[in-house]
């Protein structure tokens, strides 16, 4: 604070500091007043002016701000004798960044460096400036400046952190380098290095050129010992000897790395790869880039290995001796490394056909014995399992199985080994392949185990994970399998009573909370699944990758406010994160953490790339139009802050599209739904097990994704504009005379045109295809379902082919008073959808995945949109002076246009009634009729009458003893009672649909009022 | 499995799995960025085959004089990871870092005076309540000061408890 109050443009200290006393007390009126005082007294100090306007800023009158703040530049520019400092430009800067305008306060600085050229406070402040800019050039030439001026090491480092920016983010060319490497080399003859960050530096340099040999004779000297931590070193060292293709003296290093750090599985991967001499593409990272982690499926393509058998198996035998001397030195503990080695070991073997099939088998066996016990055993060999043949994995799970017949006698270990054993069953899909009744009775067995085992968390602190919490997030997903393979509802509602179970014990659960919050959203009580979502807290970073577990169904859904609040949460994150960056990348340049520099840039430019963040940008913007869209004015005042919805369509353009980031974490989510786009449970299930595995595959299915995730964001990016061009284009066609009008109106109805093709193309098919599809529909050649399941897309695209053919006409008949239009091609297909999604009989309740939100987006996109074209031709059918006038629409204006526009308000009329009604039969019955039903799902009769119903299970571990289960716990299973999780559901389900009810009264409102207009 | 390395921005994106847990704070950017940019020494993260995130250490090195010392800001392990001495580990790490390269007279941090699980840990770790916060944790609960102290305080005076405890202004350091 001191450094804030010298003399600021000759202003004395004494004035100033109640100023900034106010402001940081946030008293922004009382300052306002005294920065006003201090004006009157100073009136061109631009430090006086910085000020009130800093205040300003933060009194929300950002333009009033800007004002102030141009004219202290002004004076700093124009005024000679004025005084300038760093406390001046420092205050104007923030101000400045504050209000989007980084270059202004580059201005500032670069004057102020012309005026006072070698005043290194200044420079640095310009520095900094260059970096909130990312103009890496002229950081790179001011940091040589400095250099050149003190001769400090720092700057030179700034320089050459700043040129391999260029490289990295600019694609600069790699010569630069050398420029860099000369650089620091002529300064270490000189001054040698004293900063172990700038030999990371130096070593990345070197590295980035593949001169590896040179990196290895710099580290191995004096100066390697600036690396404090001697791992850390070795580790660096053994990957540059990897690169050099010196694997023997890569493989000392790293086995120097594991006598010391027995557990560093990625040493271990790198000690094999060496030793082997493995394809090592995984290397190519630098030494900037602190992870170098060789994945397992990167890792493992070493089937064609150049080794003879005999050398082959001659540096095998030394890992293994290596990896039993790792074992005997740390027998005992959690060092699990050196005995999964065994099983990569036997891998390896098993991929160069060296070794028999069983020992991989048995090595599997081995670890289990040693570490079954833990939570993460299952995770640990994941990737090993999905190795397995099927005939292997029946072994494998035979001789797990009779593990359980002898347990250990610790009923703890016990407990956490079957749970293991569990999870493999798990991880290898077994759940699909059992007959019905063992999976029930699986299930049924593991919740009595939960239940029967809930005594060993007795004394345990609420703060502290339960033992066998695991067992009911498998128990729940087991019950969607069984919901998936028979389709009775009871399972679904018994996978949710589970998981309530589980946290009325201990609410912390986070994994509970994602299954219900996907569970409850497939039930369609998105209410209740939000509200767990809440329960997550979710904040900062996390909203960038965990955000997907509920926001693609928010978006969906009628819950238009809270979908408001969680796309504005996310987008105030990024863009705080985006504008703070770059200062937080100077504090790395300040503290000589140059390895920082880089990752920060690249981090930034990362999540600045990130494809939730640019859906996000788009579905602002939609939502919106969604929210207004009753109102023709009011969707125009959107448009006017959109310009128009063209900024939009940029965010597709390809070259966004090839550096898009994906950053979700997908791991969390069920198995039924790996990624947002995909839901299992909506298909049937299929027997046969190899097809699951396929369809299982985690890692395709991500991929898959991107591609899925790239085409939304396109048709995303196309809809704004194209909800635009079709209610500007519409009175066009109106006024009679499109060959006439003006260039303006030709150029949006080209426009519409090629964004319609654009359009159809991102569906799957090319303009035309598409329209004769649409037509072939329309007269009954083909099915409704020959659109696939994206019937939201398509309608869009038949409402913006109506408007945009309202001018070119191109859809019609020869026949004028043909019913061959574009309207009743657009009210047909709205009606025949909505009348599809109206004729299952059952209720939302006893359709898990239900239609609701399929019909939610058809009322809140394409039928909106229609409307607003129906809004827009009246409008301008409709002269101001007529629109009071008795006479309506259809005797005034005698055209085919007035009576297709009247059809069609019918024809929405008419389905929004129908929903209306659908929907009311819905929200009828009584929620104790609800919960009746729900419960007598969860009461149904059994296969295995002797253990039980789920429900019965649940509701006799009630009568656990508190010196059973300790007071808590006992309480908590008092307290739980399966009624009340039906009542939420159904109090959730029918807030719901009461808040979709609402929105089509609304539309019918209008409907209404327009039709009493025409 | 534990590769403990730096931790790096990229691990921001995959901790989901730590940080979900309802003990484990969730910071803003600028948190997490000014602790790599000043001290990214002491901010580890443990990391298991598959490169799934086991737990991370965050602290800093401050002080002045015979209060130079190391500070451990957060600790934690995902749920899947517990029971296995990692959060010790990762604790060891610091304690080295701060004795050996810093130089440091002692290793502090701050815990929920309710939160016992994490204190009786810290007092196997060889942590010692230094003094109480009063209303440390957002004006509410309480928090424990514990420290231990490091080669360079060969008197231990470091640790010698306060008699009273204090009141979040008189910290000397945030």
């Amino acid at each position: 604070m001191a450094a804030r109050f010298g003399l600021a443009g000759g202003i004395p200290e004494r004035r100033v500091r109640p100023i900034w006393d106010a402001i940081d007390s946030r008293q922004f009126k009382a300052s306002l007043k005294l920065a006003n005082g201090l004006l009157a007294k100073y009136p061109t100090s631009p430090y006086a002016l910085a000020l009130k306007a800093l205040i300003l800023e933060r009194m929300g009158k950002p333009e009033e701000a800007l004002g102030i703040c141009l004219e202290a530049k002004e004076l700093l520019h124009s005024n000679n004798s004025v005084h300038v400092d760093y406390l001046t430009l420092s205050t104007l800067q923030i101000v400045f960044q504050r209000l989007d305008h980084l270059e202004l306060a580059t201005l500032c600085y670069e004057h102020a460096c012309v005026k006072y050229p070698n005043n290194l406070e200044i420079m640095i402040g310009l520095f900094n400036c260059y970096v909130r800019e990312c103009s890496y050039v002229k950081q790179q030439q001011l940091a040589m400046k400095m250099y050149k001026l003190v001769g400090e090491e720092r700057f030179l480092l700034w320089a050459v952190c700043s040129i391999q920016l260029q490289v990295h983010c600019s694609s600069t060319s790699q010569k630069l380098l050398q420029l860099a490497e000369a650089l620091m080399k002529k300064h270490m003859a000189s001054n040698s290095l004293h900063d172990p960050e700038a030999l990371v530096l130096y070593l990345s340099l070197l590295e980035q050129q593949e001169k590896f040999d040179a990196a290895v004779e710099v580290l191995s000297g004096d100066l390697g010992s600036l690396i404090g931590i001697q791992e850390d070193k070795l580790r660096i060292q053994g990957r540059l000897l990897a690169r050099a293709c010196n694997y023997s003296a890569a493989t000392e290093i790293f086995e120097r790395v594991l006598v010391s750090c027995p557990d560093d599985w990625e040493v271990f991967l790198c000690y094999l790869g060496c030793l082997l001499e493995d394809d090592l593409n995984w290397l190519k990272m630098d030494a900037t880039m602190q992870i170098c982690s060789p994945s397992f499926d990167d890792n493992g393509a070493c089937k064609a290995n150049h080794l003879s058998n005999d050398e082959f198996n001659s540096r095998i035998s030394s890992a293994v001796s290596l990896v039993q001397r790792l074992q005997t030195d740390c027998n005992g503990g959690f060092v699990r490394g050196a005995f999964l080695a065994n099983i990569e070991i036997e891998r390896r073997c098993r991929l160069c056909g060296t070794k028999h099939d069983d020992n991989f088998v048995e090595a599997l066996l081995t670890y289990f014995y040693r570490f079954g016990h833990l939570s993460c055993f299952a995770s640990d060999v994941e990737n090993f399992l999905h190795l397995l043949t099927l005939e292997e994995k029946d072994k494998f799970l035979e001789k797990l199985m009779k593990t359980l017949e002898s347990p250990p006698a610790s009923p703890l270990k016990a407990l956490d080994q079957a749970i293991s054993i569990f999870k493999v069953h798990e991880s290898l899909g077994v759940m699909f392949s059992l007959p019905l009744t063992d999976l029930e009775v699986t299930t049924k067995r593991m919740l009595q185990m939960y239940c029967k085992n809930l005594t060993l968390s007795k004394d345990l602190d609420p703060q502290e994970n339960m033992h066998g919490e695991e067992l009911l997030s498998m128990i729940s997903n087991i019950l969607v399998v069984l919901f998936w393979r028979t389709r009775i509802l009871g399972y679904l509602l018994e996978a949710i009573m589970v998981l309530e179970y589980g946290l009325t014990i201990r609410r912390y659960v986070w994994q509970y909370k994602i299954q219900l919050v996907h569970l409850y959203s497939l039930l369609g009580a998105l209410p209740l699944a939000y509200e767990w979502y809440c329960m997550l807290e979710v904040k900062n970073i996390l909203v960038e990758t965990v955000s997907h577990h509920i926001l693609p169904q928010m978006l969906n859904s009628p819950l238009w406010s809270e979908t408001g609040d969680l796309l504005s949460d996310y987008l105030k994150f990024m863009d705080d994160h985006l504008r703070e960056s770059a200062d937080l990348t100077s504090v790395a340049y300040r503290h000589r953490n140059y390895s920082k520099v880089i990752e920060f840039v690249q981090f930034k430019e990362r999540l600045g790339h990130s494809s939730r963040l640019l859906t996000a940008r788009l579905d602002v913007p939609i939502l919106q139009l969604k929210q207004k869209a009753n109102s023709l004015e009011e969707v125009e005042c959107i448009f006017e802050n959109l310009n128009c919805g063209s900024k939009l369509l940029e965010m597709s353009n390809e070259d966004k599209m090839k550096i898009l980031t994906f950053n979700e974490d997908f791991h969390a989510r069920p198995w039924w739904s790996p990624t947002p786009n995909i839901n299992y449970l909506a298909d049937n299930f299929e027997e046969g097990f190899p097809w699951l595995k396929e369809k299982l595959n985690k890692k395709k299915k991500a991929v898959e994704e991107e591609g899925i995730v790239k085409k939304l964001i396109e048709r995303k990016s196309l809809l704004p504009r194209l909800i635009y061009l079709s209610i500007q284009i519409s009175p066009i066609s109106l006024k009679g005379n499109v060959g006439n009008g003006s260039l303006h109106d030709a150029d949006a109805i080209k426009e519409i045109k090629s964004l319609l093709e654009k359009y159809a193309r991102n569906i799957g098919l090319s303009f035309d295809d598409a329209m004769s599809l649409l037509l072939a529909i329309f007269k009954g050649q083909k099915p409704l379902k020959d659109l696939g399941p994206d019937i939201i897309s398509w309608l869009n695209f038949t409402v913006f082919v109506n408007a945009w053919n309202l001018c070119c006409h191109q859809l019609e008949s020869p026949r004028k008073d043909s019913s061959m239009n574009s309207w009743s091609v657009v009210d047909y297909m709205l009606r025949s959808c909505i009348s599809e999604q109206l004729t299952h009989p059952e209720t939302v309740l006893a359709v898990p995945g239900s239609n609701l939100p399929v019909l939610v987006q058809l009322v809140a996109e394409p039928l909106a949109w229609h409307i607003l074209v129906i809004q827009s031709c009246i409008r301008s059918m409709l002269p101001a002076g007529k629109k009071k006038k008795k006479t309506g629409l259809v005797d005034s204006l005698n055209s085919s246009y007035a009576h297709a526009v009247c059809d069609s308000v019918q024809c929405l009329i008419s389905v929004l009634q129908d929903i209306g009604k659908w929907v009311s039969n819905q929200i009828r019955k009584s929620e104790d009729q609800d919960v009746d039903r729900l419960l007598s799902h969860l009461q149904r009769s059994s296969s295995q009458e002797e253990l039980g119903s789920i429900l019965s299970i649940l509701e006799a571990s009630e009568s656990m003893s508190v010196s059973e289960v300790g007071e808590r716990i006992s309480a908590a299973l008092q307290s739980w009672s399966a009624a009340t999780v039906c009542r939420k559901i159904s109090a959730a389900q029918h807030s719901l649909l009461s808040q979709f009810l609402s929105i089509c009264e609304s539309k019918l409102k209008l409907l209404y009022s327009i039709n009493k207009s025409i | 499995m534990t590769t403990i390395r730096r931790f790096c921005c990229n691990d921001l994106l995959r901790f989901a799995s730590v940080n979900l847990d309802h003990l484990t704070e969730t910071f803003n950017m600028s948190f997490y960025m000014t602790y790599l940019a000043r001290w990214p020494d002491y901010f580890r993260v443990a990391v298991a085959p598959g490169n799934h995130i086991m737990g991370y250490i965050m602290g800093k090195v401050e002080g002045q004089g015979e209060s130079w010392h190391g500070h451990v800001t957060a600790v934690t392990v995902a749920s899947q990871y517990r029971r296995q001495q990692l959060a010790k580990k990762l604790m060891h790490l610091l304690e080295n870092i701060s004795d050996k390269m810093d130089k440091a007279y002692f290793v502090d941090l701050f815990v929920r005076a309710s939160n016992m699980p994490a204190i009786k840990m810290y007092e196997k770790l060889g942590y010692v309540i230094y003094r109480r916060v009063l209303h440390y944790y957002s004006g509410e609960e309480d928090g424990l000061d514990m420290r231990k102290a490091l080669s360079r305080d060969v008197d231990k005076k470091s640790i010698i408890p306060l008699k009273r405890p204090i009141t979040p202004d008189e910290l000397e350091y945030d």
